[in-house]
Order: structure tokens, then sequence, then C-alpha cells
């Protein structure tokens, strides 16, 4: 499934790019996300818990950020299984100030999910990808204001 | 002494109540769940959530460490189970080795991979979700033209041109046919994957007797025979020493047509453990490991005269073969192929078949089994040249029909259509409609706006499969009867009634063929241990086939029973009728059941006669019989939605002689519910991954009771000559009707637009799209 | 088809639910959603509270001007109710659009609301009905505007702890006409589009109009700038679609396999035109 749409960050460039590339601000800002442990060069670790209404399911993945091009662009991959199935994101980031300030995130990109939860989601995997991104530049421009 | 005969109604052609619904409705029927037995294991399957990858390892630790497991195997430990046979034999056909567990590899979102014996079924459940498998995951392909375009993943690494076989059967002179048209018309035709979803899910329970060295499987299964015949093979069991038993079976329409690795595994685990094992498939198992129906992407061309005249047609038929061949895989395309010409009379026919691997679960028979395929192409072709040509779809249709007096007709593609008046029922549904006002009506709507279509769908069907040398494992039937010494009457029949009512129809013949109570007849089937080798229930068979094996058992009975009566009555001009046999001169008789017991007795016997009453006959058909008939829907669209409503369905079906309207009435209301399903609602998507995203009754629309139009349902009669009965079958006629008659009639509607094709299911949101763009 | 293991309690008090509510217990209100996802392992909830055996909690009952829907009543008894039918219409027209008539039978009203599914009926309706949910929590009770308590797909004001004691919707009064219009998802019954409307004429003129939306976004909404195009106007032809054509405005459009966002919007114009129709022309009878 496609992904995209923008949000604009209330940070300069340079900064909003900073903050997207700090593994202890993305582990606070990605929803459900319980730890996100360093492997390797931009590539961690990650113990996530989706919770969804009734529907909860634990996964442990990877997160990868990969053709960094600072402070326009950068790729994040993310990898996570669990009981309940798997799911795959990778996405392109494109970072342009804003007018009147601030930075907008344009993010494009292809999720996948599998397993148990992909037979039976399908009508709330849209809606809850919406949701998950919101959160987390909500999350992001709240790390980022504090 | 004298006897007064009373004159029996006879019960063939009556509508009788299915005798078998009591048990039904009270949910008081024994299915395989049902079954209960001391020492029950319960088996949980792990399987794949991918749709390839390879398995790096797999750890079965923490669920063996779980509460009540009492083994666990993997594909290493089954892996010397015979592999899950592919009965359809095509030249060249390239066959994968379909382990029962996947030992390195896994090829569909659903595979099985290990399995977790448990004495507790949900401590079962539990162990299995702790098996840890360490997987690789590789690229995918579901999509059967992708799979077999160059640089597409291969399914099999061996075949890396994911082309299964490819199969070529042409008749007459197609070049030339084509040559000669004044006119050709093109359509990409598809025919979606649909999820069989039988009632009850597949589920087997398998007891080792190992002292008696006897295996006990009772299976959801359509054919007990041949799985006992193939699962035994696959175990290294002796034939003999395997008894399979089929209960109650709720609904298989084709799906349990099938050898499932589970039936062969439950096999193995219970001789593994030397205790009973059930295993009952999960709805969600059912939408991913049960076998699939359709998968077809056709590319058809018919050559004509302006006139209407239909001289040719070819069709190049990708089919979506998934991962594996199941047990007719491979078969059923060709089916599609048979059947292409559908009722008219061209001779000029080529097709070729390309059978794609993709990571799906196999695609196999499915009520119909390559014939709405090929039904939905011909019939749509015919529409799309009674556009081109600005023809009234009913006129074109009468033009090309096989004529009445040219029966029996050889088909180009080597069918010996039997017999047939395909212009009655299209006569008859076009009155019942009244067609010439209904169009007169459209005329006046479209002025309006509106958006009204007709659509006819003229049909022919293979029923009565079928001569053997046209079956993988016999096409031929058997029955045997028993007139007890007390004279009721036991009959055993080879064919497996799912829902299909045999316990009736079987009885009415009976009753019939014996002047005895239908109360008196029991109707058995599905125990291999009682019931003589026999093919199965499938293809529109088991009343042309199974039907007519009893009706030839009945007839040795008869004269048995006859020359025993003639034997008490010391008279040689006696007559059997009503259930006695009565002396012509004196009038003297004797019952039936006086007979039946004398000939147990045995006190004095028949010259050259055996005591007891017992036939047993198989019966080998001479040829197929070919249904036929003609559906007409009107459908109105919303302009606004793009819903579409069915105004009203017409029905009328030729499946010759009908033994139980009531009966038939019910399998052409079912038959219309699934192709309704696949015209307009149900439709299994995979991802790009080979993820099954239909994959629950929440995203995959069944059709449910309020959904349905009313059906009229109405019938011509021409028996068939294949058989003394003068029945073809109707198990499949609704479903090969339906689907072309309502998407003739959207594109009927739409056709103002420019419309000439739309693909199944004609979701609201598709209809609207070529609303809003005009044309498609 | 196998859960988890879980406990299970069936209290035969509200104060008993609500203090295992507090300890982390999943509340079960009919189960119609909970259940099944328990089943395919998607849900594991440790403990279970049936709420279904607490006595108070299943009532439908008039009292100062409002209809009170205590939590567990069942949609079927919303839909047959002659209170609803007669007081709320659109409350019974909404309930009786809802799944199956199995689903009717056991799912409740309190359950559904929340569930807060993005695809439910009642949001649609509690939004034109600007109706209230009464809460109740180990402090006491607040009530919540439907308005606010809507958040997001599966998401509410709800704490944890917290349960749905009732929910309040308003006596229609004279000259108020309703509609709930639903585009049907074949598989589950759910709304693609669901829209209610509530329309209050008097004089010739369109006094109140309340629209509210479900099935379109990840949350049911109020069409505010339908309508504020409508109030004030006659209702005619041309105001209807007018309106009509902003009840998506602001809204963020969801897309699956059933519907893309596109024709979601425009079935969404569809849909509030009928509702707008039918409400208008169930004035007149009131």
């Amino acid at each position: 499934m496609k992904i995209s749409g923008t949000y604009t960050l209330p940070l300069p460039q340079e900064r909003a790019y900073a903050v997207m590339q700090d593994p202890a601000v993305l582990a606070r800002a990605m929803p459900g996300c319980e730890s996100l442990e360093k492997i390797g060069p931009d590539e961690y670790r990650m113990k996530m818990k989706m919770v969804l209404a009734s529907l909860s399911g634990a996964f442990e993945g990877k997160v990868r950020i990969t053709d960094q091009a600072p402070p326009s662009s950068f790729r994040l991959v993310v990898e996570g299984n669990g009981r309940v199935g798997f799911l795959k994101g990778d996405g392109l980031l494109k970072l342009t100030p804003a007018e009147g300030g601030g930075t907008v995130v344009a993010y494009d990109g292809d999720a996948q999910v599998g397993g148990t939860i992909a037979a039976v989601g399908q009508r709330l995997i849209d809606g809850t990808a919406k949701t998950m991104i919101k959160k987390f530049f909500d999350k992001l421009a709240a790390e980022a204001a504090s | 002494m004298a006897s007064t005969i009373t004159k029996v109604e006879k019960l063939v052609g009556k509508r009788i109540r299915r005798r078998e619904d009591p048990r039904l409705i009270t949910g008081t029927a024994t299915y395989v769940d049902d079954i209960q037995m001391p020492g029950m294991h319960y088996a949980a399957i792990v399987r794949s959530p991918h749709a390839a990858a390879r398995i790096r390892s797999i750890d079965t630790k923490a669920a063996a460490e779980t509460p009540s497991v009492a083994a666990i195997y993997t594909g290493k430990d089954t892996a010397k189970v015979g592999p899950v046979p592919c009965g359809a034999s095509l030249p060249g056909l390239r066959i994968p080795h379909h382990y029962i567990l996947a030992t390195d590899r896994v090829y569909f979102v659903g595979h099985p991979v290990a399995v977790v014996v448990a004495t507790d079924k949900y401590l079962a459940r539990d162990a299995a979700e702790k098996i840890e498998i360490d997987w690789e995951v590789l690229p995918a392909v579901a999509d059967p033209e992708k799979a077999i375009a160059a640089g597409a993943p291969p399914v099999h690494p061996e075949w890396p041109d994911n082309v299964a076989f490819n199969y070529h059967q042409e008749g007459g002179d197609v070049d030339k046919a084509f040559a000669e048209a004044e006119v050709v018309v093109k359509q990409r035709i598809t025919s979606q994957r649909l999820i069989p979803a039988a009632m009850e899910t597949r589920g087997v329970v398998a007891e080792w007797r190992a002292a008696d060295r006897q295996l006990n499987l009772y299976t959801s299964t359509q054919v007990p025979h041949l799985v006992r015949t193939l699962v035994a093979g696959m175990l290294g069991l002796e034939e003999n020493r395997m008894r399979v038993i089929a209960p109650e079976v709720g609904g298989g329409f084709g799906s349990k047509l099938n050898i499932y690795a589970e039936e062969a595994l439950m096999g193995f685990v219970a001789m593994q453990i030397g205790k009973p094992v059930k295993w009952i498939e999960s709805r969600r198992e059912n939408f991913l490991t049960t076998i699939q129906g359709r998968g077809h992407v056709d590319y058809f061309e018919l050559a004509a005269k302006k006139d209407g005249t239909i001289l040719g047609i070819k069709l190049k038929l990708i089919q979506d073969l998934g991962a594996y061949h199941q047990l007719l895989t491979p078969a059923i395309p060709t089916l599609s192929v048979l059947m292409m010409p559908g009722l008219y009379r061209t001779q000029n026919v080529r097709a070729d078949i390309i059978g794609a691997f993709t990571n799906c679960v196999p695609t196999d028979a499915y009520r119909g089994a390559g014939r709405p395929e090929a039904t939905h192409g011909i019939e749509r072709m015919v529409d799309i040249l009674a556009a081109e040509l600005k023809m009234d779809p009913a006129e074109i249709r009468i033009k090309n029909f096989v004529h009445r007096e040219e029966f029996p007709f050889p088909t180009a593609t080597g069918l010996m259509y039997d017999s047939g008046n395909y212009a009655a029922p299209l006569d008859k549904a076009m009155a019942t409609v009244d067609y010439k006002k209904l169009r007169a009506e459209q005329a006046e709507a479209r002025k309006q706006g509106k958006f009204m279509g007709i659509g006819i769908c003229t049909y022919g069907e293979i029923c009565g499969f079928g001569p053997s040398p046209a079956t993988p494992a016999g096409g031929w039937e058997s029955a045997t009867v028993k007139i007890e010494p007390s004279g009721k009457v036991t009959v055993l029949t080879g064919t497996c009634s799912h829902g299909q009512g045999e316990e009736t129809t079987f009885a009415q013949i009976a009753a019939d063929e014996l002047g005895v109570d239908i109360d008196d007849i029991l109707v058995l089937r599905g125990d291999t241990a009682i019931v003589p080798y026999g093919i199965g229930t499938f293809g529109s068979r088991a009343t042309a086939i199974g039907g007519t094996a009893l009706y030839f058992a009945l007839q040795e009975l008869r004269e048995k029973v006859k020359k025993f009566g003639a034997m008490m009555l010391e008279s040689d001009d006696v007559a059997f009728a009503n259930g006695r046999v009565t002396c012509n001169k004196t009038g003297q008789s004797k019952s039936f059941a006086e007979i039946a017991g004398a000939t147990y007795r045995a006190m004095k016997l028949p010259p050259n006669t055996e005591p007891g009453l017992q036939s047993t006959h198989f019966w080998e058909p001479p040829n197929f019989t070919f249904g036929f008939g003609a559906h007409i829907v009107i459908t109105d669209i919303d302009k606004d939605t793009g819903q579409v409503k069915i105004r009203r369905y017409v029905a009328v079906d030729d499946c010759g002689n009908i033994l139980n309207p009531l009966i038939v009435d019910g399998q052409v209301h079912g038959g219309v519910a699934q192709g309704l399903g696949q015209a307009l609602w149900e439709q299994a998507v995979y991802d790009d991954n080979g993820q099954l995203i239909t994959g629950e009754y929440m995203d995959y629309a069944m059709p449910r009771a309020h959904m349905m139009p009313w059906v009229e349902s109405d019938h011509t009669i021409t028996p068939s000559p294949v058989n003394p009965l003068g029945v073809k079958g109707v198990g499949e006629a609704g479903t090969i009707g339906c689907s072309p008659a309502v998407v003739n009639s959207v594109v009927d509607a739409l056709s103002p637009l420019g419309v000439r094709h739309l693909d199944m299911p004609l979701t609201p949101e598709k209809i609207w799209k070529v609303m809003a763009g005009g044309k498609n | 088809m196998i859960p988890q293991t879980f406990e299970y309690t069936a209290p035969k008090t509200l104060d008993e639910a609500v203090a295992l509510a507090g300890s982390g217990a999943k509340l079960l209100a009919g189960g119609m959603s909970l259940i099944p996802m328990m089943k395919l392992r998607l849900a594991a909830p440790e403990h279970l509270v049936d709420l279904g055996r607490i006595k108070d909690l299943n009532y439908i009952r008039e009292e100062g001007g409002a209809l009170h829907i205590g939590a567990t009543a069942t949609h079927y008894s919303v839909e047959s109710s002659a209170l609803v039918r007669t007081k709320c219409p659109l409350l019974a027209e909404t309930a009786s659009a809802i799944g199956d008539v199995q689903v009717r039978n056991m799912g409740t009203m309190g359950g559904s609301v929340a569930h807060a599914d993005p695809s439910a009926d009642y949001p649609a309706a509690l939004q034109a009905l600007e109706g209230k949910v009464v809460i109740r929590g180990a402090k006491g009770e607040r009530t919540v505007s439907a308005a606010d308590f809507f958040v997001d797909s599966f998401a509410t004001t709800l704490e944890p702890g917290e349960i749905i004691r009732e929910i309040v919707v308003p006596v229609e009064e004279a000259g108020t006409g309703t509609s709930y219009q639903k585009n049907v998802q074949p598989a589950s019954g759910f709304a693609i589009v669901g829209v209610a409307a509530r329309i209050k004429r008097s004089s010739g003129k369109i006094t109140l109009a309340r629209i509210g939306v479900t099935g379109l976004s990840n949350v049911g909404y109020r069409a505010t700038a339908a309508e504020k195009a409508l109030e004030g106007t006659p209702g005619s032809a041309e105001d209807v679609a007018k309106a009509a054509g902003l009840v998506s405005q602001g809204a963020d459009a969801n897309s699956d396999l059933h519907a893309s966002s596109d024709y979601r919007k425009h079935l969404a114009t569809v849909y509030a035109a009928r509702a707008i129709n039918a409400a208008l022309a169930a004035t007149a009878k009131t």
C-alpha cells in the first residue's frame, strides 16, 4: 500500500533533519516503540507494541536509515515481526523549508503487512497508518518544542 | 388367496422434501468435529506467513515444553511420506514435489511447516505459537501474467519461467475461418480467484489400531475411496488396511474433491503416537489453504460473418495454478477448452493454455470447474459480437445454436453433445420476461438517462463426469442394493453426497423400482468399509452415473424377486408391481417382505439361483451428458453509486428428466447464489507479495440471503439418451448460467456509454468509474 | 479459531466492574468486535470483564426531556424500542442498519460506542443528535459530548478504568425530521459511508441542520459546512445539492480495497443528499 503525505514541523530544516536522525527522539516519537537499540551504523533493533482498539501485538524488528542527504532527504526502513504477522515500511522523506518558517516533511513510501493482520485488518490499514504517522510527527514536534 | 393390488404412486418426479434435512436443521448430524474418541489428541498446524521464504531453522523447544504437548513434527520427520498427489496428466507437465510439510522452503502463505499434537486443543494452539522459525524471505509473485513475464521471481527455482505446462488443442480450420471472417472481435476476459468457503471447513480424525494394523480416517471429503487409495499410498500402508469415512459433509463445491496434505499428516501422526488425533481447519486456514477456484486470464477472439454467423474461436488462456498441483489443478482449464464453443455450431476452435505457477494456494475444481470460465468467455464474446454487429443478443444466439435435429452433435473440441433443444429454454425465458416489451421499456428508460440492462446467457454444461477415458481415476460409479430379510432396503452408493440430496432422490428411484415405501429405504454412502469402491460426488455426476448404477442394480433384484415370487406362487406367469409379485392367472400374490424372507431362509431355491437379495452394479457411462439452459437477468444501475440492482432473475434450465423438482430448484438457487457471488462481490485478492488480503468474511463478500434476488426457476425437459433415467445433471448449472447473464446485463445497461466489457466482480466503484469516465 | 487463555469475570454491579476495569481488565459488552479478534489471536486480553450481567446498565428510559440508553442495551432493543422509535427515530433507524440480526441481538450500544470503529453506524447519529456519553470511573461520573468523545480511529476520551454508563440523546421536537442513509460494505456490513441528517423546519425555513458522517475518515464527525449551507434556506433541491457537496469538506477520506477515498467522498455527497431529502420529507410528517 502506498503511503504519502506531508507534515509541517515547527523547526528549521537543519534542526528538523537532525531530530529525525536521533534514535532517542525516534524511540520516543514512534507510536508503540518500547525500545530502540543501535546494532550498526544507522541500524537499530526495535521492540514495539501496537495497540489498535482491542487488537494488540508485540513486534520485534529493525529500523534503518539510508540514503542520507542532509538536510533535505533520507530513507527510513522499518521492519517488524510478531505473532500476529509482520509489517514493513519503506519511505523517502523529503524536507523543504515551509513558507513562514518551519519545515515541510513530505513522505512517500510503501507499507506492507503480512500474516493474520493482513487478512483481517485491510479496511483499517489506511486509517491506522495515517493515525500513526500523525502521532509520530506530533510527538516529534512536541519533542522539538521542549 | 386373493389380494387387493393398490396402485402405488410413482415417486420419481415428485416434489419430495429432503429426508436428510431434519438432522441438518436440528443440528444433530454428525460431522468430523462431532467425532469423539477416548484418548483423542488435537493437532495445530504451524503455517508460513510468507508467500516465499527459505526456512533457515525451526526451534520447537519452547513449544515442546508446553503442558499437554505429546509430539511435534516438522518437514524432516514427514519427508518420507509420499507427496500430495496430482491426478492430472498433461504432456510435459512439471510437477513439483509436494511434501506434506514444507522441508526447506515455503511457496505460499499458509504452507504447512510443522504440526503440534497435544491432548488439549487450546494448549496445542498455544504451543504452535511458540515455534520459532527463522525465515529468509524471498521475492514472491501472485499474478499469473506477471509470473510468466520475464524477470519474475521463480516460484520453483528449478523452473524459472514459472510455466507448468503449455497445452494446445485445435479443431477444424481456424486460420481459414479467421481469414474468411468479415468481422473479428477480441477481448481480454478474467475469471477471478474465488474462495469455495464450504460451510463446514475441512477436518480429519485419524485413528490407528496398531494391533489390527488398521487406520481409520474420518475426513470431510467428496471422494472417500480416492482418499483411501491415495493416502494409503502416501503413508505406505496397504489399501485394505485403511478405512475412510466421510461422515456428514457440510458442503464442498469441489474443494473437497481433493487429497490434502493434512489427511496424510493426520494418518502419519496417528500411526506415530498410537492415539487418535483430530484436526479441524479453522476458517482462517480454510481461506488460506483449501484450494481456490477460477483464476483465469483469457484472451478471446471470435471470427464471424456480418450476418452474425460465428466462424471460429481462438483462446489464449493463462491459468493461475498456484504453487502446487493439487489433485486436478492442471486439468481444470482443459475443461474450459472442451466447453469453449458453448451451444454454437462453429467447428473451428483453437486454444492455448499456459499453466502459470504463482506463490498462492493452488486452484482446483470449484462449482463448475472450468465450465463457468468457458461459458463466461463465449457468452461475453457473443454479446460483444452482437454489439459490434448491432444485432440483438437473443437473435445472434439462435442463429448459431446447434439445431435440434443435429444431435448427437460432434463439437470441434471432440465432445459429442448427447441431446438438446437449445432454443427451447431461451424461448421460454424470453416469453417469461416478455422480451420484446422489455426492450421497448429499456429504450424508453434510456431516453430518461436510466441504466437498465437485459442480459442473456445460454449455456451448455458437461455433466455426468464421466466416461472413464476422460477422467483421471475412472468415471464409472457403483451401487449396491441389499434387500434385508425383513424387506427393508439398504442402498449403498459410491457417490458421496455433501448436500446434493441423494438420500432422497436415490430412495425415490429405489422405491419406484421395488414398489416399497420410501421410508423402508436407507441410503448409505461415504464409508469405504461398507460401500463398494466408488468414485464420488462432483461434476454433476451423482444422479446421471450413480443413479444409473443404482437403477441397474435394482433391475437385477427385480428379476430375482420375480423369480422367487414365481417359485413361491408356483406359476410362470407373474408380474412384479407395487411391491408384490402376483400370479396373472390366479391373482394370488406374495409381498415383497415375504419374498425377501424366503430368499434368505432358502428352504427352496429357483433353479440356478443363489440365496439372498443383494446386487452390485458398476456402471460405465458411454458419454457425458450435456445440460443446457438460458438465464435472463434484468438489472437497474444506480446512477449515483454504480450499485447493481437485480430486478428480475429468470433461469430456465434443461437437466433432462427431473427426479425431484424441489431438489433441482435448490441446486439452481444455490448455483445462482454462487454465480452472483462471482459476478458481483467475491474476489480472492492477493497483494504483490502473495498475502491474501481478503482472508476473512470481513473483506471477502460472500452472498447472504438478503442479497439474493428472487430466482424464477423453470425448466424444459430434453431427456438424455446416455442413461436409462434420461437425466443430465444440475449441480453446477446455476453457477454456469449466472455470471455471464449478470455481466451481460450490466454491460448492456452501460452500453450507451460505449462499454463493451467489464471484468468481475462488478463492484459499484468499478461501475461508477465507468459512468464517470464515459468509457472503460 | 482458538483464543488464548483468559480470566473471565461477570460482575453484577457497575461499581465492581469499575474496580475490575481499573486493574487493567478488558471490558466485554456484547463481544461482536472483541470475540472475533480474540479467536484470531489478534487480541489476547488476560482478563475479560463481562458487563452483560449488570442489570442496571441495560435500560432505555425518558428522563428530563432526553432519552437515556444504558450501555448494554442491545442494538435490537434500541431499534425496536417504542420509546426510541417515537422520540428519537434517528437512533432507532441507525441501530436497525447495524450488521445483521445476530449482531444486533448480541451487540450493545455502549460496546459499539466505546469501540469507536471508524465505520460503525452510531457515530453519525450521535454527532447529528449532539448526543452525550456518560462515563463512570473510579473518581465518579463525567459527561462528554459525542463531538468530544470520538477522537480517532478506535480512540475515544475514555481513560483506562472508565466505563460508559449510558448514552443520552434528545427527545425530538415537533417539526424535526431525521434520516440515516448508509452505503453498506457487502462483506462486513459496516458503513463505507453513512450519513445521518437531522433537520428542523419552521415556516418553510430550515432552522436547524445537523449532519453526522461515519465511515469516510478515521472518525465520525459533524459536517458543519453542510449544516451552515442548509440553515436558513427553504431546503430546495439546489440547497440540498449544495450542502451535500460540502459534506466531506475538511475530512481526510480513507481508502481501502472496498472503496477509494475519491469514491468514498462521492458517496458521502450522494448519501448526504439522500439523508437530507429523507429528513426534509419527514419534517412534513411531524
